[in-house]
């Protein structure tokens, strides 16, 4: 029970296998662990990440279909307004066209009351010329009566 | 269970051999007979190499078999194992040292496999060094006092130079001053420094000598009991056979516990000596 050689033969052997223990067991082992573990953190903190990307793109997309849709409806809105507009103009100009051709064609109907009213006076006048000339048989003077006459069938049609 | 019938069968052919003390004897080759200390146990030596080959042997077969993914089969094992020693070793040490763990994992690897020899046959491996023309042959190194010890001056060789190396006043000075000289008049701290040098002295010296004893008495008492369990029940007849048996079963289960909790306990008391010999000087 006393110790004897076998004590340094038994550090020996100890310190040799902690040696080799530490450089091709636990070592590799330990190394191993750690890289795994680091391996499952990470990709821990990759499925975090990619989490928290989905989220931001879903935001995002949300972000940009509201954004699509205000601006649908900002055309819509725009469209009705142009719609309405075009409609407005269309009925103003027809209006508008409408008016000059009236106007127009009243004053073609004005023109030709007018020419016809004048040529109505010239043949009044010769008419009535012609019916002094024979009721009357007597001699007149043409360029002394006439310009009665006119006077006389312009007092009548003054009024027309 | 084994333990027990090999006890049997064999108890009777080796109680003319000197007894209990006959088994405790080592096959020891005497280089200087008047000297005690020159001789060595080869039984101790031999049994702690074949371990310690047979551990670095699957060392080397793990190591090429290592993968990456999830582990299983033998690579599982150790990864609990190195996972445990790893967690002990964070738990206690304030600083990262690259060495204590390795050391821990082998001394509680070294000493849970020696310690599990134990619950081979009492006889056998005695038996078969007979027939090779042994006369003694001790299975389990750690019922030889060499073993523990030169693993405890190891550790407690490495717990002095940690000392040293990273705190060497403060240490030198706790020799001296602490726990008494510091409390006395300075005209007295003279006389008190000596007294107060041997009890530290002391102190330290009882950390090998504790955990060398430990698992030695341990191992050792463990040995004992198998053979006294042998040689007072085996040669009662069939009843002292059949409680032999049960005593033997009995006591090889909890001896198996006894030894793995020995090695934990001499893992875990290199880990907290080493922490200590690391902790960082308080003022």
């Amino acid at each position: 029970m006393s110790l004897d050689l076998t004590f340094i033969g038994q550090i020996v052997v100890f310190l040799t296998l902690v040696f080799l223990m530490r450089k091709y067991l636990y070592g590799p082992m330990a190394e191993l662990m750690e890289a795994r573990s680091n391996k499952i953190a990470e990709g821990l903190a990759a499925a975090d990440a990619g989490k928290e990307a989905f989220a931001k793109a879903q935001a995002e997309i949300a972000e940009q279909l509201n954004e699509a849709r205000a601006k649908a409806v900002e055309i819509i809105a725009a469209a009705e307004k142009r719609a309405a507009e075009l409609s407005e103009e269309s009925v103003t100009r027809a209006r508008n066209e409408a008016e000059a051709i009236i106007d127009s064609a009243r004053e073609e109907v004005g023109a030709e009351l007018n020419r016809a009213r004048q040529t109505l006076r010239a043949e009044v006048a010769d008419i009535a010329m012609l019916a002094a000339e024979q009721v009357v048989e007597a001699e007149l003077d043409a360029s002394r009566h006439t310009k009665l006459i006119e006077g006389i069938v312009n007092k009548g049609f003054g009024n027309a | 269970m084994k333990k027990s019938l090999r006890e049997t069968g064999l108890a009777e052919t080796s109680h003319g051999e000197g007894g209990i003390a006959g088994h405790l004897q080592y096959w020891t080759l005497k280089i200087d007979e008047s000297n005690p200390f020159m001789q060595i146990h080869l039984d101790t030596m031999l049994v702690s190499i074949v371990v310690a080959a047979g551990l670095f042997i699957f060392a080397l077969w793990l190591k090429n078999r290592l993968v990456e993914g999830a582990p299983t089969g033998a690579q599982n094992f150790m990864e609990s194992v190195v996972g445990f020693i790893d967690q002990t070793v964070t738990d206690n040490f304030p600083v990262h040292n690259p060495l204590i763990a390795p050391l821990a994992f082998t001394v509680f690897v070294f000493i849970a496999l020696i310690n599990t020899i134990d619950i081979l046959p009492a006889f056998l491996i005695g038996n078969v060094a007979h027939v090779f023309g042994v006369e003694h042959f001790r299975p389990v190194p750690t019922n030889d006092l060499n073993l523990p010890a030169a693993m405890a001056v190891s550790v407690f060789v490495l717990v002095l130079y940690y000392e040293f190396k990273l705190k060497p006043m403060h240490f030198l000075r706790e020799l001296v001053m602490e726990p008494f000289t510091s409390l006395v008049p300075i005209y007295l701290k003279p006389f008190v420094m000596p007294i107060n040098l041997i009890l530290k002295v002391v102190e330290e010296i009882a950390k090998p000598l504790s955990l060398s004893f430990r698992l030695f008495g341990n191992m050792f008492a463990g040995e004992v009991i198998f053979l006294l369990i042998a040689f007072l029940l085996l040669g009662g007849g069939a009843v002292g056979m059949a409680a032999g048996f049960f005593v033997g079963l009995a006591w090889t289960m909890f001896h198996l516990f006894i030894g793995l909790l020995q090695a934990f306990i001499f893992m875990i008391l290199t880990v907290v000596y080493l922490s200590i010999a690391h902790q960082p000087v308080e003022h």
